[in-house]
């Protein structure tokens, strides 16, 4: 218990961290880049608006601190302003409407990627020197040495142009609009299946490397020889007794892989045109859209945050060493 | 998690551990796989070399070289602005344009040159960059320890944790463009991989003895540091750049793609960022788009095999095996050389069989041969070695760390992995032979025929599962009787060795360490075997926990009567114990008797010193006195019958004078 509120107690602070950062940001850069972006926007806004902003942007004359406790209370409130380049929309309906399409693809990819590459990795180290042992790594350090972007582009033209099995982009047919029907769920699921399979491809590898490394370490311990003593049967020994042990530094390593992900599905986004967060972060950037590139930068990191804590409590779970101490 | 591994691996040569263990001074309880090479490189020296032996390594530099080389001559090769539009645009791959043009118009093959010339150098500034940081954060916490350590890995860790590339985004839409942007940008998100790293490495590394040791003898603070701290992370530090490289590489071309960058630059980022704006790819002209992304990928390729071999080489375990012909299987099968079996059935002049205490013995050992084979050379772990067990009997085997001794008691379950093989004898238990059984033969023969006991209960134990579930597995698997009935089971055999029944459910950390030792020979008496390998029970123990220990395995005999193999250093425990016992050297028997008769006449110079390795309570004060320095019995013979039952391997008699003379001051006592 006192792990986890530890651990609570740290992602407040890092997320108190990536607050302030963007508080700093916007005031202490050189070329004033938010004046800009007012020059350019201004005359759309009402003066509501455009007070909030200075607000938010610090464009105003009210003391540096008082400008930081109201940052404070406007992100924990979730007042992040609108947005330029989507004017009117508040900041936080943008990221509502897309975040979804993030977790589809990230959490979907995600998924595999993790299953399938430890599934790999355990089975590497089981059967040493056998062919998932010696052939694949290298084939799938290869593979995970090519950009995201730069596979999901080739991907991208030989099945979407070149061949035309697959959408060349966003997450569903123009024209159909978002229901719960048979039709609509296939077609979402063949437009996901490009971007998924290219960022599974990418860091299956990482994966699995990672875990058939844990798992060598693991099969020397005693407690695996003294598994095969008592004559129990292989499956049980590679499961119960070893992976069961070497998935524990797997799991955390997911959650400091999240980053990676993330950043990683923030590119396929932008290649497939998949309107997920990640592309409105492009997007955003490109319009010097500030106040929707703090907000999309904010909610990836609480988003990072919260899964790396669900992590921990799963790991608490999984260790029982670590729930008495 | 490899870091720890790796760790380990290359500190094996830390000062003070260079030297050869002496014999037979070195008594600790030894690890399952003894007889290994004792004297191991020193880290740096050996570490290059090895490295430079590592074929993904060579092949690695060679691929970085080939790049750093095009990107140094690209300039000669490709004169001029890459930028230039030398002919008409989109075309594909002639003699006039090697690999094409863009669309507009400039040549593919001089800006993929020149492109390794900016993303080269941008990652390897920002892999030294970072890994400067990492090393300097990660010293100056083990170096100061408390607050500073506890500050900085706070922020190492926050930095880890926010997301990186729409940090990266965030921070390069603020910050004005250019190259030196991206380089700041990618150092300030990607040290903290390094730091984290290379902090943890420094710290368990200033907790190892040697370091300990340096501080004891009075060196400075900073010469610890540099001297006997740095050194040993060099490995770590080299994959850590590496790391960091790749991701200074993949990163830059991933900002640059987005347009984050300076276009204006010409990189391989920039030339992707082009090619996706120009539409390359809809017109179909791939060759703007592959070149550059090849390059990525190879070097990254190239790093990633030059970081493996860094793991491979400090971690030797990883390495892939090569597969034998023999039915080499990683856990679970025993690896014996095919044809073993039979081979030495034939061979009858082994002397112990002679020495059988029943005629039908429970188990029958002869000429058991095991070899540790290396790449370079071969260790043999147990020579030639003979013995039976009859029924009830405590066989005792004693000898020192690395004689062989748990070799011979992994061999009998058939236990040993690579590089262990069994390349010669038999093993027979009750008649049967044991290393011809088929796999599910050979799981039925484990624990129901032979069990053992590890010498480390803490690690013998599974610390995920609780040790009801660990009992009951073993109910499970052999009796095929429900968990419910296997967990009944499970209680009453915790009440035998007096453990409440409530206990079931505990985990091993949460039993001390005798306790965890009692869990573990109920666990193998569990299916009442026949025969129970002992290999040091006792030895983690104190000397209480020991003598409690040693009063239930001897309750739990005379309950259950099962035959006992005996293993451990303690010359005292031993011969209190056994019926007979051999002593163990190198590989080989040196003598084998009843244990009365050991204790009244040892007769091998190597028998003597091992028993006088540990003085008696009372009486005068005796001279210790172990074998003299550098005395070694090599090509140790045959045993032979000197008296009925009394078997010693022939060896040189003037050793004999001067434990003749330890022998007087013995007797005179």
């Amino acid at each position: 218990m006192l792990f986890v509120l530890r651990r609570l107690g740290f992602y407040l602070l890092a997320f108190w961290v990536s607050v302030t950062l963007n508080f700093l940001l916007p005031r202490f850069m050189p070329g004033d880049p938010v004046s800009r972006m007012f020059a350019r926007s201004q005359s759309r806004m009402t003066p509501e608006q455009i007070t909030q902003l200075q607000q938010l942007f610090g464009l105003d004359d009210r003391p540096l601190w008082q400008q930081y406790v109201d940052y404070l209370g406007n992100v924990f409130t979730g007042e992040m302003g609108v947005s330029i380049s989507r004017f009117p929309t508040p900041v936080v309906e943008v990221i509502a409407g897309q975040i979804g399409w993030t977790l589809l693809l990230g959490g979907t990819a995600l998924l595999i990627a993790v299953v399938v590459g430890n599934l790999l990795g355990i089975l590497a180290a089981w059967r040493r020197g056998g062919f998932l042992d010696s052939m694949l790594p290298p084939v799938l350090v290869f593979v995970g040495s090519f950009p995201y972007f730069w596979l999901a582009m080739g991907a991208l033209y030989l099945f979407g142009v070149s061949l035309g099995w697959f959408p060349l982009r966003h997450a569903f047919s123009a024209g159909t609009s978002p229901a719960w029907t048979g039709e609509f769920v296939s077609d979402v699921a063949v437009h996901l299946v490009l971007p998924a399979v290219t960022i599974v491809v990418v860091s299956v590898g990482g994966w699995m490397l990672a875990m058939r490394n844990t798992m060598i370490a693991t099969n020397a311990e005693d407690y695996i020889v003294m598994a095969e003593a008592k004559g129990l049967r292989p499956g049980r020994i590679m499961f119960r007794y070893a992976a069961r042990n070497a998935m524990l530094p797997a799991v955390t390593s997911f959650g400091m892989s999240l980053g990676f992900v993330v950043g990683g599905a923030l590119l396929t986004e932008v290649v497939f045109a998949y309107p997920g967060v990640g592309y409105q972060l492009l997007a955003a950037v490109q319009g010097l859209d500030y106040p929707l590139m703090q907000g999309i930068f904010l909610t990836i990191t609480a988003a990072v945050l919260i899964v790396n804590f669900l992590v921990d409590i799963v790991y608490v779970r999984l260790d029982p060493r670590v729930r008495v101490s | 998690m490899s870091v720890t591994e790796s760790t380990s691996a290359s500190l094996g040569a830390a000062p003070g551990a260079g030297s050869r263990p002496k014999v037979p001074r070195d008594l600790t309880p030894d690890a399952p796989a003894p007889a290994r090479p004792s004297g191991r490189p020193t880290p740096r020296r050996g570490f290059l070399r090895s490295l430079l032996r590592n074929r993904k390594a060579t092949l690695g530099v060679g691929i970085l070289l080939l790049f750093g080389a095009l990107a140094l001559l690209a300039p000669l090769l490709v004169p001029g602005d890459p930028t230039v539009i030398t002919g008409s645009g989109s075309q594909a791959p002639s003699a006039a344009h090697l690999l094409g043009t863009t669309a507009k118009g400039q040549d593919v093959l001089a800006l993929t040159l020149w492109g390794a010339r900016s993303s080269l150098a941008v990652g390897f500034l920002v892999g030294l960059a970072a890994t400067l940081v990492g090393v300097t954060v990660g010293l100056a916490a083990a170096y100061f320890g408390k607050v500073t350590d506890d500050v900085l890995s706070l922020v190492t860790n926050v930095f880890l944790l926010l997301p990186g590339l729409p940090l990266l985004v965030v921070l390069a839409a603020f910050l004005p463009p250019g190259a030196g942007t991206v380089v700041v940008v990618l150092i300030v998100t990607g040290w903290a991989g390094a730091a984290r790293v290379l902090r943890s490495l420094a710290l368990s590394i200033r907790a190892k003895d040697f370091v300990a040791a340096a501080t004891v003898t009075g060196e400075g603070s900073g010469w610890i540091m540099f001297r006997e701290i740095l050194p040993n992370m060099a490995s770590i530090v080299m994959s850590t750049f590496l790391g960091v490289v790749i991701f200074g590489i993949g990163s830059q071309a991933g900002l640059e793609f987005l347009g984050l960058g300076d276009v204006s630059v010409v990189s391989w980022g920039t030339n992707l960022y082009w090619a996706s704006n120009d539409g390359a790819l809809m017109v179909g002209a791939w060759w703007a788009f592959l070149p550059s992304g090849l390059c990525i990928a190879l070097v990254a390729f190239a790093l990633s095999l030059l970081n493996y071999a860094v793991d491979e080489v400090t971690n030797p375990r990883l390495r892939v095996p090569r597969r034998r012909r023999a039915g080499v299987h990683a856990p679970g099968g025993g690896t014996v050389v095919s044809g073993v079996a039979d081979a030495a059935t034939s061979n009858a002049t082994s002397p112990a069989s002679a020495t059988g205490h029943s005629p039908t013995p429970v188990l029958e050992v002869r000429d058991l041969t095991v070899e540790y084979r290396g790449e370079n050379r071969t260790v043999v772990g147990a020579d030639r070695v003979s013995f039976t067990i009859g029924e009830g009997e405590v066989f005792g085997l004693a000898g020192e760390s690395g004689c062989g001794k748990s070799t011979v008691a992994h061999a009998i379950m058939r236990l040993l992995r690579a590089p262990a093989v069994i390349t010669d004898g038999s093993v027979r238990f009750c008649g049967r032979d044991v290393l011809a059984m088929p796999d599910d033969e050979l799981r039925s023969f484990r624990w129901r025929d032979v069990a053992m006991v590890f010498q480390s209960a803490m690690n013998s134990l599974n610390p995920v599962m609780t040790i009801g579930d660990q009992i009951a597995d073993v109910y499970t698997t052999h009796e095929r009787v429900s968990r419910s009935e296997a967990l009944r089971r499970a209680g009453d055999l915790l009440e035998l060795v007096k453990i409440e029944r409530s206990r079931l459910r505990a985990y091993p950390h949460q039993l001390s360490g005798g306790m965890r030792q009692r869990v573990v020979i109920a666990m193998a008496v569990a299916l009442r075997p026949r025969l129970l390998i002992m290999d040091e029970p006792t030895t983690a123990l104190d000397v209480v926990v020991q003598q409690e220990i040693m009063a239930q395995i001897a309750d739990l005999r005379r309950e259950l009567g099962f035959a006992v193999l005996f293993i451990t250093h303690d010359m005292s425990l031993m011969i209190e114990l056994s019926d007979r016992m051999a002593v163990m050297y190198g590989g080989r028997f040196v003598e084998s008797a009843p244990a009365a008769t050991i204790l009244a006449e040892p007769r091998h110079p190597y028998t003597r010193a091992l028993m006088n390795a540990f003085p008696p309570l009372t009486g005068p004060r005796t001279e210790l006195r172990g074998l003299a320095d550098g005395v070694r019995f090599t090509d140790i013979g045959d045993l032979v019958e000197v008296v009925g039952g009394h078997w010693v391997a022939p060896h040189d008699e003037p050793d004999d004078d001067r434990h003749d003379q330890l022998r007087d001051e013995e007797a005179s006592e």
